[in-house]
């Protein structure tokens, strides 16, 4: 469960209390430090929590209480009497687990027809739902490179970068593999700026292996809009209004500012005819607002098409 | 005082073990000084602890009561839809959703394997992010029970019967029926306007053999519009193939000598259109009907003039 800042809630208290309770109570006993990892509290917390809910039980408050204490650095469970059972899954909770198991059966690494492949479909005979598909793509070489990240093992590959999609070798340590938005990216070690960087999947031309094993090195994955660092490619800044800020959600983002009836964003052009389409897709709606050698950009290509049409008036 | 959590935990526990419907009066009496004060602070405290209790999921029903309590509201919670099912996981199984969780993103995953009876989240070496809207879970129960759901979608009011939905380059899609238009329909779910309200359950039917991957449009072109017109496009040879392949061959109703190709699409949404041919920038060119063709001009000759384009 994830840390949350500031004071717990009574609301969020309780929930997670309907949940350790029953934890607790399949194991018997767990280290205190152990058990206020799980559930994302510190051990002062999880112990005031603990000895709030070992007041509670039936009235009048003497025999039937519910039967947990801590002792020495660990939690023990007396008779496991209320709240054996963890309370149902909410809405959101069935949803995510679902989503979570129907999402990773496609992914590299996971098997179809394995373990997760019966838990999903134990979660859909209790949640019922056949209504989840889906349905996402991914560059070949995707599985290739997870698969090296498996082993720990080097890599050298063909990268396609720069405005004029040139392309150059380098020599990485592949550390993670993600999917955002429908884009695969990887983040690696990367050998020749001697730091880690993340990487377009789709547009690495091939990879080989080294053989040269590199000792594992954890890698969290990014999460929010601030992760995209490619910085061989340019950034364009972009001032929005809002009939065009479906750009904001669509593509990852450098940079968003809110500038009340507009939003400055910094977009990543890995492809400039991407981006001149972009700008005919954006109209009005958008104005180039760095590099100044930029500025124009949109009104030449509008110019471009429009002549086309006018040389082809039905 | 008592702690708000103490309290609305011994209230629980109450209703869970209780045979029968409680009233606040008994509820009150039982926890024996819990609730302190005027009647009325009292009720307003025992009103709390119930949205409390209901916020994390627990079901609470109310009925009200005859015979002696003749009038009163009674509390009661069904042990029965408290508890989670047993999902009857095996050790493997339950590592395997931990294993999906940790890779995949979706809020409440977590606190979901957690109920399971897993651990804390584990490190990940594939892990995919997938939009977290609001609606989604209501629609996917909704999709489950049969239920329809009313939404605000592009400004209307929709009643929609959610067949199935869909995770598609990045997005969720809702795809079903529209009872008003009387017609299937597939909405974009982050683009869903407020929230989404779920009707009575066991409504409507899921086609036999309905397939979301089939009945999804083809392109964007064809998510939430209403009237249907069919567009004819030119597209150069440099885009030709791929066009061909994202509407099939039968869009095909020309090729030139030079390779280029003169495809119909299907349109609803002139919006999304527009940005499918634009996606083809110089290489693409709407050939009719004449007014979408002037409303790409139109487009276009608003970005060239003075003030237009920046």
């Amino acid at each position: 469960m994830s840390r949350r800042r500031g004071p717990r809630s009574t609301t969020d208290r309780l929930r997670r209390l309907l949940i350790m309770l029953p934890w607790i109570m399949e194991r018997g006993t767990a280290p205190l430090s152990e058990m206020a990892s799980t559930f994302g509290l510190s051990e002062a917390e999880l112990v005031k929590d603990l000895e709030l809910v070992a007041c509670c039980g039936l009235p009048p408050f003497l025999d039937e209480m519910v039967d947990v204490f801590i002792d020495e650095g660990t939690v023990f469970v007396g008779i496991p009497r209320f709240f054996t059972r963890p309370l149902r899954l909410t809405a959101p909770e069935g949803f995510a687990l679902l989503a979570a198991a129907r999402v990773s059966i496609d992914l590299p690494g996971f098997d179809a027809g394995g373990p997760l492949a019966r838990a999903l479909r134990k979660l859909e005979a209790v949640l019922g739902s056949d209504a989840l598909v889906v349905d996402e793509d991914r560059p070949a070489v995707t599985d290739d490179v997870v698969s090296a990240i498996s082993a720990g093992e080097r890599l050298r590959m063909r990268y396609r970068t720069g405005e004029l999609g040139e392309v150059n070798e380098r020599e990485v340590s592949p550390r993670l593999v993600f999917a955002d938005r429908g884009n695969w990216y990887l983040i690696a070690d990367d050998h020749l700026r001697g730091e880690e960087r993340v990487f377009r999947i789709d547009r690495i031309d091939s990879i080989e292996r080294t053989g040269e094993i590199d000792p594992p090195r954890a890698v969290a994955a990014p999460s929010g809009d601030d992760w995209f660092r490619d910085s061989d490619l340019p950034v364009v800044k972009v001032r929005l209004d809002d009939a065009a800020t479906w750009v904001t959600e669509r593509y990852p983002l450098r940079s968003c500012q809110d500038e009340g009836e507009h939003t400055l964003v910094g977009l990543t052009v890995a492809d400039e005819n991407w981006f001149d389409n972009l700008l005919l897709r954006l109209g009005r709606h958008a104005e180039v607002v760095e590099p100044a050698d930029r500025a124009g950009r949109a009104r030449e290509v509008a110019a471009a098409l429009l002549e086309r049409y006018e040389r082809d008036e039905p | 005082m008592v702690d708000a959590l103490t309290r609305a935990t011994n209230v629980l526990t109450l209703l869970l073990e209780s045979r029968r419907p409680l009233t606040f009066e008994q509820i009150a009496h039982s926890l024996a000084g819990q609730y302190e004060g005027s009647e009325q602070t009292q009720r307003a405290a025992f009103e709390r602890d119930k949205d409390t209790l209901r916020s994390v999921g627990v079901p609470i029903d109310t009925e009200v009561l005859g015979g002696t309590d003749a009038g009163r509201t009674g509390y009661s919670v069904d042990r029965r839809r408290y508890e989670l099912a047993d999902l009857d996981l095996t050790d493997d199984e339950r590592r395997a959703l931990q294993s999906a969780v940790a890779a995949v993103h979706v809020s409440e995953g977590d606190v979901g394997i957690l109920k399971l009876g897993g651990g804390a989240s584990e490190h990940a070496t594939v892990v995919a992010n997938v939009p977290d809207v609001p609606g989604l879970a209501v629609l996917r129960e909704a999709s489950a029970a049969r239920a329809e759901v009313t939404f605000t979608y592009k400004d209307k009011e929709r009643r929609f019967h959610p067949y199935s939905l869909m995770l598609r380059d990045g997005y969720w899609y809702a795809i079903g029926h529209e009872v008003t238009v009387d017609g299937q329909r597939t909405y974009r779910v982050d683009r869903i306007e407020g929230d989404v309200q779920r009707g009575d359950d066991g409504v409507f039917v899921r086609p036999e053999g309905f397939d979301p991957r089939s009945a999804f449009p083809s392109d964007a072109m064809l998510i939430g519009g209403e009237e249907v017109v069919v567009a004819r496009v030119r597209v150069d040879a440099a885009r030709a193939a791929k066009a061909v392949i994202q509407l099939g061959p039968d869009a095909v109703e020309e090729r030139g000598a030079d390779g280029s190709v003169v495809i119909a699409v299907r349109c609803a949404n002139v919006d999304a259109f527009r940005s499918w041919v634009f996606g083809m920038g110089l290489h693409a060119e709407v050939l009719s009907p004449p007014s979408i063709r002037e409303a790409v001009v139109g487009w276009l000759r608003e970005m060239v003039a003075p003030g237009g384009a920046r």
